[in-house]
């Protein structure tokens, strides 16, 4: 697949400046590449996100992966930080899980190769 | 039930979304045939009327309802609108906001500018470019949909002297494959040039393509001029037909969401910023209201000004009902029209011509603008939008349609920086 590298890095990338700018100071972030699929994980630590925008944020991950929007707009993923784009990560991964716990917010993404 | 953000509705299959959009092109069919009737009271049959659209140059403008009569034209955009629903269905494309949007965007170019011959070569282009890419044609059949707005140039080399006969329609067509195949890599990289605030984006693009390419030919000492080929008579039934297209939208989106009247609102706080796609945030009900209600209003705006609806309006409108469906609401659309519209008169516009209205209508290219940073600078992005749009054409020759894209890409990545660079209190 053309620019996977770079399409990954935008997706830490957007997720790191939501975080940042909106909620936390302290991010972690792990990504693990496997032949089939890759997996970011992130941890958000200490968030302020409210369980209504949490409930929101896992939704907008979680929309079903869109081929023709990954293709057209991935160049925007991590691009300004004047607004997000959640829905664009979302249509660019397979897999979302998105929760809370010990105050802290836990991502964990799943793109699968094909 | 689904429960889409807080919004229940029906579930809708995709087979269903393209049942709902394949009655566009069906109705227009249909029109077609009650519309058989020449102009000036003179005969015309559907064949010759469709042949004089295909065989015309298309540059900008060329309004086929001039060119090859409102029978002729009508059945030009239901081929292409049924070409491009058969392709979605084959690809078994999820039917999304964006995917709307690209399939009215060219129904209503087939008005002006589109035609069954010309779109073809940049179809096949971008068949070529999956081919040697490995990917596969559903990843960018979106791009292509929208990258027909290079076909003119597939005519304008193909139908007139540039070229002799019959290397012309050979080079034409050469020309518009090439250009389906370079179009995917060059649109996603334009985003980064207005970040997404200008909704269509392939109208950018295709400015600085069209740009290039003109520009090559004009080396060699050939020019390429717009024209001006305008319907210009009031139709009524024109009118009276997208009334109640728009009316079957907002029904539609009744049908699936039975709360629309009270989950409408929740639209209005969206930027509409690419990427926004009403069908993933609000479900199929209210984006098919919304677009419904777009159509509506932009219909309000053309009698009130007492304009004509010919073809370009056609595209204007269409494209404005599309993009209703990923980004466009009235609270983020009204700021830049207003702006459009004060503009035009300070420059002593007609209101009712059609040059102004469909820079009206196309100006919400930038409504993104508007939705993030309020009602002032959308009104002055609207303003430095007519000022833009009405030069620029000269710089492609017209073979880009989508020449408010151009301008709404210049507008937005001239805008973005200095906003951005004024913003106080942010780290």
């Amino acid at each position: 697949m053309k620019h996977e590298t770079k399409k990954i890095s935008r997706i830490v990338d957007e997720l790191t400046t939501l975080f940042l700018k909106q909620d936390t100071d302290e991010v972690d972030f792990k990504i693990k590449r496997e032949p089939h699929q890759t997996t970011i994980k992130m941890i958000d630590y200490r968030t302020h996100f409210d369980d209504e925008y949490i409930d929101e944020l896992r939704q907008q991950l979680s929309i079903v992966r869109q081929w023709e929007i990954e293709e057209y707009y991935w160049q925007l993923t991590g691009e300004t930080d004047c607004d997000d784009e959640l829905t664009l990560i979302g249509a660019m991964v397979d897999k979302a899980i998105v929760e809370k716990k010990d105050g802290n917010l836990y991502i964990e993404l799943i793109r699968l190769h094909h | 039930m689904i429960i889409t953000h807080n919004i229940q509705e029906k579930e809708v299959k995709k087979e269903r979304i393209l049942f709902i959009l394949s009655v566009f092109p069906i109705t227009f069919l249909i029109f077609a045939l009650l519309m058989i009737k020449g102009q000036d009271g003179e005969p015309i049959s559907l064949l010759k009327g469709l042949w004089k659209i295909i065989s015309s140059p298309t540059i900008l403008i060329t309004d086929f309802l001039e060119v090859g009569g409102i029978a002729a034209s009508f059945v030009n955009s239901a081929l292409i609108g049924f070409l491009n629903l058969f392709l979605l269905k084959y690809y078994k494309m999820r039917i999304n906001g964006l995917l709307i949007a690209a399939f009215m965007t060219v129904l209503g170019f087939s008005f002006f500018g589109k035609n069954i011959f010309n779109i073809l070569p940049i179809y096949i282009g971008g068949y070529l470019y999956c081919y040697y890419q490995k990917v596969s044609m559903k990843e960018i059949i979106l791009i292509i949909m929208f990258s027909t707005s290079m076909a003119p140039i597939v005519s304008e080399i193909s139908f007139t002297t540039i070229f002799p006969k019959p290397y012309g329609l050979l080079i034409g067509i050469l020309v518009g494959v090439l250009i389906g195949f370079i179009i995917v890599p060059l649109s996603s990289h334009m985003l980064r040039f207005h970040d997404g605030f200008n909704l269509y984006n392939i109208g950018f693009t295709s400015g600085i393509v069209g740009t290039v390419f003109t520009s090559i030919l004009r080396s060699f000492k050939i020019d390429i001029k717009s024209v001006d080929i305008l319907y210009l008579n009031k139709d009524i039934s024109i009118v009276g037909l997208l009334a109640v297209m728009f009316v079957y939208l907002m029904l539609v989106g009744f049908f699936i969401n039975k709360d629309v009247f009270k989950d409408y609102k929740k639209i209005l706080k969206y930027k509409g910023r690419t990427v926004t796609d009403f069908t993933a945030q609000l479900g199929y009900g209210v984006t098919f209201f919304n677009m419904g209600f777009m159509g509506l209003l932009s219909l309000v705006y053309i009698t009130a000004v007492n304009g004509t609806v010919n073809g370009p309006v056609l595209a204007g409108i269409f494209t404005v009902v599309g993009f209703s469906a990923f980004g466009k609401h009235p609270k983020n659309c009204f700021p830049i029209v207003f702006g459009v519209v004060l503009a035009g008169m300070l420059m002593h516009y007609d209101l009712s011509s059609t040059g102004l209205i469909i820079s009206v209508l196309f100006s919400t290219t930038i409504a993104p603008i508007a939705g993030t940073y309020g009602i002032g600078v959308g009104v002055l992005a609207g303003m430095l939008h007519l000022a833009l749009v009405t030069q620029i054409g000269y710089i492609h020759g017209g073979i880009n349609l989508y020449n408010n894209g151009f301008a709404g890409g210049l507008v937005a990545g001239f805008l973005i920086p200095i906003i951005d660079a004024f913003k106080k209190g942010e780290m």
